[in-house]
């Protein structure tokens, strides 16, 4: 019974749409609450999907799930507290919208059919536009737009891509269903010309909803102008939806012998990305759209990791993962600071150590952490990159990487700096008294984040271990 | 070479193609659209893959949603906010002509590189598809005017349904029929951003929309 976990939220969110706010916003945190359980219960007993032909339960779905449901849940609770706080018309499309978007997600991590995939992928699109409009204004619509067509049109290009796919299948006489654990056990037999063009749109198409350079244009607008929560649902999950369409592609070019074509796109596409994120977060002055650059960085961190494939394969894992326990408590710290100071431009905001200290040990520290800073995960991750650059002879993609880190790190480091140090106004007055709920769900995540670097428990270990195996990775 | 029925009616969406590069009306290109929407969702009648009651069910379901549905809720959609009819193009309209021929030129000679084994009986088939495909990217590139690239984006779907039910028959229709499902809540809520566009700037032109960068 593994619709459930999609189906229950899909169900939930549409009658949340129509009760009183109150009520909504509890059951926002039942519902993270009840998803969380049933992840749990996936990972336990890994059952089949009673629809078998368009859903299954693979590693990577269940790595992505059980951090959409952990997420989910911790964001669930600040965003109750931050609702309060915050002035929002028309409160229950926010919050019906937020438990749709967790059920399109979940419909993603557990699709196995390539069609419903780019269905589940384009629903996360339409679920989460009403997020990014929530505060109704000219900058909002605008973002709102931007997304609703560069996505779109973007993921309309992996449609084509799996198109082309299934006329490799034909081109190959092949029989077997349109599912990706199907195509991976026939994909010698594809047509490899086909194959590769497939892979290139679906590439492209996803790769829009994942950010990569340079169709990342609508990224930094949607993230800054969504309120915080779901700025941090959609950097912190979303984008790992959109590689998980990449991933499980990849997956067809590696069992079919094209990785080394499929490697060097992403590697690529990949490097592209975090040049990009290198030029634009050193001018920044709004520290939302900052930390949005710094998402498009670890996208393509990610994507590097899976280009070069053995060790950096596992480290661009371990980046996606402590990449979205991370950016998503920095993204829920911007929300308090943006409550605080009512400001979102760097110049405003300062003195954060003494005036907002809880806010402060959560931001600072999730800056750490980002910037891969040892001994949070992003760290290891990154390290198990470069070796893996360096083993495979990638020396160019290396040193392009490392130099862009360094720069990336000096810009962060520098507004992190203004935003926690520098005198502010002090007449200004702090309009945020900072609540457990609004500090605690960051020091969780953080907190795993830190726990999962020095005790990794043996399940999500193999999980790792065997989602991938499937592109070639691994410490073999 | 007999012309095969189906290379007659996509004869006339390449035709349409053409009109809507020299379209300057909106009303004009929302009737292209759904022009387009109609032919290309009776195409699969044609082509001989056996049809069992449910495909044809789904068939006539695409056809209305892709012909009339989505058409008339953009048409609404301009109605309801009264907005103007100009495309407001950012290539002037004899140059998109002049490019809209090079790119049929173009489709014909790429499908014919291609050579797709299943198809070519179809002379016009991949290269309409393609055509449709690149016209829409035209659309949303050349255009200001919102509306103007929401049909483009349309006109982009309609050339992958074109390729996809055709040189395909794997896809289910059940699947088919989601993503069909998807693109109309996807052109639904373009058509609500749209409205609140027009009440916010009072007017559809994205260069209004210029405000976030970097």
């Amino acid at each position: 019974m593994v619709e459930i976990v999609f189906l229950a939220p899909f169900i939930i969110g549409i009658i949340a749409f129509f009760l009183p706010k109150e009520i909504s916003r509890r059951l926002l945190v039942g519902i993270g609450a009840i998803h969380l359980l049933l992840s749990l219960l996936l990972w336990k007993n890994r059952p089949e999907a009673i629809f078998k032909s368009y859903f299954a339960v693979t590693p990577e779905g269940l790595l992505s799930l059980l951090v959409i449901s952990l997420l989910f849940f911790l964001i669930s609770i600040y965003t109750v507290a931050y609702l309060k706080e915050s002035e929002i018309q028309h409160e229950n499309i926010f919050t019906g919208s937020m438990i749709l978007f967790l059920s399109t997600m979940t419909m993603v991590t557990l699709s196995d059919h390539i069609m419903v995939m780019w269905i589940a992928i384009e629903a996360t699109t339409l679920a989460s536009a009403p997020l990014i409009y929530t505060h109704r204004s000219a900058a909002s619509l605008e973002a709102t737009w931007k997304y609703v067509l560069i996505c779109s049109v973007g993921i309309a290009m992996a449609l084509l891509g799996s198109v082309l796919i299934t006329l490799s299948m034909d081109i190959g006489n092949v029989d077997a269903p349109l599912s990706f654990s199907a195509l991976v056990i026939v994909a010698k037999t594809l047509d490899p010309m086909w194959l590769k063009a497939g892979f290139v749109f679906i590439l492209v198409g996803y790769g829009t909803k994942m950010g990569l350079a340079p169709m990342h244009t609508w990224l930094p607008d949607a993230h800054s102008e969504a309120p915080s929560p779901a700025s941090a649902l959609l950097s912190g999950v979303l984008l790992n939806c959109a590689y998980l369409g990449i991933f499980k592609t990849n997956k067809i070019m590696h069992a079919a012998g094209l990785n080394d074509f499929s490697g060097t796109i992403l590697i690529v596409f990949g490097l592209m990305s975090i040049l990009a994120a290198a030029t634009f977060i050193l001018k920044q002055n709004e520290y939302k759209r900052m930390l949005a650059y710094s998402s498009i960085e670890n996208m393509g961190i990610i994507a590097v990791g899976t280009g070069i494939g053995g060790i950096a394969a596992y480290g661009a894992v371990i980046c996606m993962i402590h990449h979205s326990l991370i950016k998503s408590s920095l993204f829920l710290s911007s929300g308090n600071i943006l409550l605080g100071y009512g400001d979102r431009f760097i110049k405003n905001t300062g003195d954060m150590v003494t005036r907002m200290p809880k806010t402060f040990v959560a931001f600072f520290s999730g800056f750490a952490g980002i910037s891969g800073f040892p001994p949070f995960g992003i760290f290891i991750g990154e390290l198990f990159i470069i070796v893996g650059a360096f083993k495979t002879g990638h020396y160019i993609a290396a040193g392009i990487f490392i130099l862009s880190l360094c720069v990336i790190f000096a810009g962060f480091a520098n507004q992190v700096m203004k935003i926690s140090f520098d005198d502010s106004d002090s007449n200004k007055i702090i309009g945020l008294k900072e609540k457990a709920s609004m500090v605690w769900p960051q020091y969780i995540l953080l907190l795993t984040s830190l726990i999962l670097c020095f005790y990794m428990p043996d399940t999500l270990y193999q999980t790792i271990i065997d989602a991938v195996t499937a592109i070639g990775g691994g410490f073999k | 070479m007999i012309l095969h029925p189906v290379d007659t009616i996509l004869s006339l969406v390449l035709l349409s193609v053409l009109f809507s590069f020299g379209s300057s009306r909106l009303p004009g290109l929302i009737k292209v659209i759904a022009f387009q929407g109609i032919i290309v969702s009776m195409v699969p009648f044609f082509i001989g893959h056996d049809m069992t009651a449910g495909g044809v069910v789904f068939t006539v379901a695409t056809l209305l949603i892709r012909g009339i549905i989505i058409p008339m809720s953009i048409y609404v959609a301009i109605k309801k906010v009264a907005i103007k009819r100009e495309v407001e193009p950012i290539i002037g309209f004899h140059a998109s002509m002049l490019c809209g021929l090079g790119l049929i030129v173009a489709a014909t000679y790429i499908s014919r590189q291609l050579n797709i084994p299943f198809i070519s009986n179809y002379t016009l088939l991949f290269p309409t598809a393609i055509a449709l495909l690149a016209t829409g990217m035209f659309l949303l590139i050349a255009r200001r005017n919102a509306i103007a690239m929401v049909l483009g984006y349309i006109m982009m779907e309609n050339g992958i349904y074109l390729i996809g039910t055709t040189i395909s028959v794997r896809a289910r229709h059940i699947v088919e029929f989601g993503i069909l499902l998807d693109v109309l809540a996807g052109v639904m809520i373009m058509a609500i951003i749209l409205q609140n566009i027009k009440r916010t700037f009072d007017d559809v032109d994205t260069a209004n929309l210029r405000t976030l960068k970097e």
